[in-house]
């Protein structure tokens, strides 16, 4: 297959769209055979894209979206054929920043679309794992989220419109530049955390917001994260526009001078609202126990700089996720699994943890897992019975990416719910080959 | 249409309760139209379950029948979305009006689609949280109402619509299944079935019960008044508040003849007749500080040249403030017997420029357009009062209001911010979307409703090309 789709490929793309065979490497996704994906391709135009997948209709080649490549592992990709990636397309296709919105394409990194609106006092308040790495276009196809979803939600509640190329070549474009509508079915909506199932995002038009005056991040700090559980609660009951309450271990702020587990605000809004808000919460949390930092300004952005990190270069990444006043059910939980890692001799995996207080998702970070399947099976043991845990208190697992033995015995996805002929129906609709994403919340 | 089974409404009794279908004529005109007159059919009979399980069993009566299926909130909509213009019958939700939880420690609460948008508020108040959006309407519209058609209201340009709010629904699909969406806070392994439901104005399926996230209530509020001499300059004042960066939950203009319209009526506010636009402006959050916001935007309506700003000291005083606004609709009567409520959205930049065009193309048609809009959001609501008696200024109103959906959209706006598209803006939809979109919306929708038998004949125009006999002739051919 290899030598035919590379040759067909040839014959139709633009020079430079196909990516060099030796750099294919770093394209490949978990369990995949060493000679998958055949090709590597990043147009540069949205009509060569969308011929490129009008043929892998055709012929059946398997396609996996991706932008930089950074989440090509995660959701338990099956093989593909080809890796169609738009890194290529980097545009910004409309920025009136009175109107704050932009409309650019789905390869700009998030890192470079700041630096274009930040002189104009905007920015988009998106701190998805990864962080300003990231493109724009996975951030959005993923639903990509970090602290700041506390205050400010995720990309589906910024995304305004976007253009779907559908799995056939099928050029869609949904909603559009204004703020408000309501034009049709909201199939942006359905779109944004699709995981890539549905077509591939080409371009998005999404509302920007004005850059807080002041940034400060309060951190109040405990030898356990236990310890801050009433901390936590109370920080997720606030009344105040809290940016973010994100509640860490140990080791995640290690390399930042706290080694100890902590809880960490970020205040943002005008000087005097952000400093009456300190001095309110450190009133509220003044029983916490440990030491409290305030960081101001640029150690405050970067600490969470930081923790946009966090997952990098992760063994294992799973998002368990409940009510948020099952906190303290979650953090057992993650503490549950820390024998596991702790009890790992050669030489040892590491665990750590960090949770968003306010929406009920603890993320869980396995560093140095074993490398043999035999020595994974307590933890596939584990994990299985977390899930089944979680799911019946209402909560769920989603095992983000892992070792490919590990992903394809627990599953990256919970139990398909009676919803599952919609979500097929769907697929069906603009993928009708059925080659994109395979594996993607368990559809094929 | 075809006449309903013999044994249908047996059937359906026997699921509700014999108090609960009506099939009297008389009875049945109350559904006949929702808040957008313009559209009249009575449908075949009104059934109202009191909960899913009676909404189940009523659906898979009338799929057994292959009857059509028409949900129905409280009747506020203008856009002609809930009335059964393909025939059949309207599933109502005014007896599923209890409020099933709410559960301040996660800030949300469940509630059954019929509840009215204020009384959920009114239900988490003790509990210093609200639910946020703020439809106009929103004393009388229901939350399966407000998620049909993703409502918005005045203090969206903060806080967002409708859509962010749901986080999951309980629906009853065309064929009598029932299926939970999202819900609980779940972090679902799902595409957002959720986000796709909201705004698909009673075509996907009945929402009978709805998870929403409630918000704590902000613990102050500025509310600022000012007065221009033209809507040019009140437009420029929004730019540049906007542009300072400033982020104020409310931001909304009414115009000349409108203000003259509130004025003559029992609601006048106060607002001087001869000024040609009113701006409210509102802030809220943590007190400290907000005084300093409002004072910045004071300052920019000023250099904008309001020739006067009022700044509310109470509470009443704010009520007072937003009076005007908030009952512009209701005092348009005072103009003439008919209003055609429009609801495109354009980017905020391009206000200045539709806002003469629409100006302009009222003077050619000779007609009379009082604005209110969101000015924040871009959300226009030029309201054109006539006569439905006088033919053929009826002719004019929709050559006039057909021009100025073309100017909205060529500015990069689109038909409609939040009124929804029911089956008075199906005729535009081409403005907005190609063949092979709107082919995707009928086919998205057939995923939910195989048999095209839930809301028919709404937001999807059926006919592949543009036509001038849009749905609204032939609604009105057939009643």
């Amino acid at each position: 297959m290899t030598g035919s789709l590379r040759s067909a490929l040839a014959s139709m793309v633009s020079e430079g769209t196909l990516i060099p065979q030796e750099e294919r490497g770093r394209w490949t996704g978990p369990g995949w055979s060493p000679e998958l994906p055949s090709a590597v391709v990043a147009p540069t135009r949205e009509d060569e894209l969308a011929g490129i997948l009008g043929k892998a209709s055709e012929e059946g080649w398997r396609v996996l979206p991706a932008g930089f490549g950074s989440w090509i592992r995660g959701g338990g990709p099956r093989e593909v054929d080809l890796v169609l990636s738009t890194r290529r397309m980097t545009r910004i296709l409309e920025y009136e920043p009175a109107d704050l919105t932009f409309t650019a394409e789905a390869g700009i990194s998030l890192g470079s679309l700041h630096d274009i609106t930040s002189p104009h006092g905007q920015w988009l308040p998106l701190d998805p794992p990864g962080g300003s790495k990231g493109s724009l276009g996975a951030t959005v196809v993923l639903g990509a989220a970090g602290p700041l979803r506390h205050h400010y939600g995720t990309p589906r509640d910024h995304v305004l419109g976007l253009t779907l190329v559908a799995g056939d070549g099928r050029v869609l474009r949904w909603g559009g530049r204004v703020v408000k509508n309501v034009a049709g079915f909201d199939l942006t909506r359905l779109t944004v955390g699709s995981w890539g199932a549905l077509g591939i995002v080409t371009s998005v038009s999404a509302r920007l917001f004005p850059i807080p005056e002041s940034d400060v991040t309060m951190v109040f700090c405990a030898s356990e994260v236990a310890e801050l559980l009433p901390a936590a609660r109370s920080m997720a009951l606030s009344p105040l526009p809290l940016a973010a309450v994100e509640l860490v271990d140990s080791l995640a702020l290690e390399e930042h001078g706290v080694p100890e587990a902590a809880l960490l605000v970020r205040l943002l809004g005008s000087t005097p609202q952000v400093e009456e808000m300190a001095s309110r919460i450190t009133n509220d949390l003044q029983d916490s126990g440990g030491r409290t930092l305030k960081l101001q300004g640029d150690r405050s952005r970067a600490l969470f700089q930081k923790l946009e990190g966090w997952e990098d270069g992760a063994g294992l990444v799973a998002r368990l996720s409940m009510l948020p006043s099952e906190l303290g059910t979650l953090l057992e939980e993650a503490e549950g699994l820390r024998p596991l890692a702790t009890g790992w001799s050669d030489p040892g995996a590491t665990m750590s943890l960090s949770a968003q207080v306010g929406t009920g998702v603890l993320r869980l970070k396995i560093s140095d897992l074993p490398g043999t399947a035999e020595r994974l099976d307590p933890w596939i043991i584990a994990f299985r019975d977390l899930r089944g845990r979680l799911e019946e208190k209402g909560g769920s697992l989603v095992l983000h990416s892992g070792p490919s033995v590990l992903m394809e015995e627990v599953g990256p996805w919970g139990a398909p719910g009676l919803e599952r002929h919609l979500l097929e129906g769907l697929k069906a609709e603009f993928d009708p080959a059925g080659i994109l994403a395979r594996g993607r919340f368990g559809l094929e | 249409m075809k006449a309903l089974p013999p044994n249908l409404l047996e059937e359906l009794a026997a699921a509700v309760g014999p108090d609960w279908v009506i099939s009297d004529p008389d009875r049945l005109l109350v559904y006949e139209s929702d808040a957008q007159t313009a559209h009249n059919v009575a449908p075949q009979a009104v059934v109202l379950p009191s909960d899913t399980d009676q909404a189940s069993q009523v659906a898979r009566v009338l799929h057994r029948h292959q009857i059509p299926l028409v949900p129905r909130g409280a009747g506020t909509g203008l856009s002609g979305g809930a009335l059964a213009t393909r025939g059949g019958v309207v599933v109502g939700t005014s007896r599923m009006n209890k409020i099933l939880e709410v559960d301040p420690s996660n800030r949300r609460a469940v509630v059954q689609s019929g509840v009215l948008n204020t009384d959920l508020s009114d239900a988490t108040a003790p509990h210093g949280l609200h639910y946020a959006p703020d439809p106009s309407s929103q004393a009388a519209c229901t939350i399966g109402g407000n998620v049909a058609e993703n409502s918005g209201g005045p203090h969206c340009l903060k806080y967002g619509v409708t859509s962010r709010y749901i986080t999951g629904l309980r629906v009853v699909l065309p064929d009598g299944t029932t299926v939970w969406l999202g819900g609980q806070g779940r972090e679902a392994p799902s595409f957002d079935l959720v986000g796709l439901f909201v705004g698909s104005e009673g075509c996907f399926g009945l929402a009978t019960e709805v998870e929403v996230a409630l918000t704590p209530l902000p613990e102050a509020v500025e509310t600022l008044l000012a007065i221009f001499e033209t809507l040019e300059d009140a437009g420029r004042a929004v730019t540049s508040i906007v542009s300072a960066g400033l982020l104020p939950a409310a931001l909304e203009i009414v115009d000349r003849n409108t203000i003259k319209a509130v004025e003559a009526s029992i609601f006048a506010a106060g607002y001087p007749t001869d000024a040609g636009a009113a701006l409210v402006v509102e802030f809220d959050g943590v007190e400290a500080g907000l005084a300093e916001e409002a004072e910045k935007a004071e300052e920019f309506c000023k250099a904008a040249g309001a020739r006067e700003v009022r700044r509310a000291e109470s509470a009443e005083e704010r009520l007072a403030l937003w009076k005007g606004r908030k009952k512009a609709f209701g005092t348009m009567g005072r103009l003439a017997p008919d209003l055609l409520v429009q609801d495109a959205t354009v980017p905020r930049t391009r206000l200045p420029e539709v806002l003469a065009s629409i100006a302009e193309i009222a003077d050619r048609y000779q007609l009379q357009v009082a604005n209110v809009f969101h000015a924040g959001d871009g959300n226009l609501h030029p309201n054109i009062v006539f006569d439905r008696r006088d033919a053929e200024e009826t002719r004019r109103v929709e050559a006039a209001s057909k021009e100025i959906m073309g100017v909205c959209v060529d500015a990069g706006g689109t038909i409609t911010g939040e009124h929804g598209v029911g089956a008075d803006k199906q005729k535009y939809m081409h403005l907005v979307f190609s063949p092979g979109e709107l082919e995707v919306l009928r086919r998205v929708k057939g995923v939910f409703d195989p048999d095209g038998r839930c809301n028919p004949g709404k937001v999807v125009p059926e006919d592949e090309a543009p036509s001038e006999a849009g749905p609204n002739e032939r609604t009105e051919a057939k009643s």
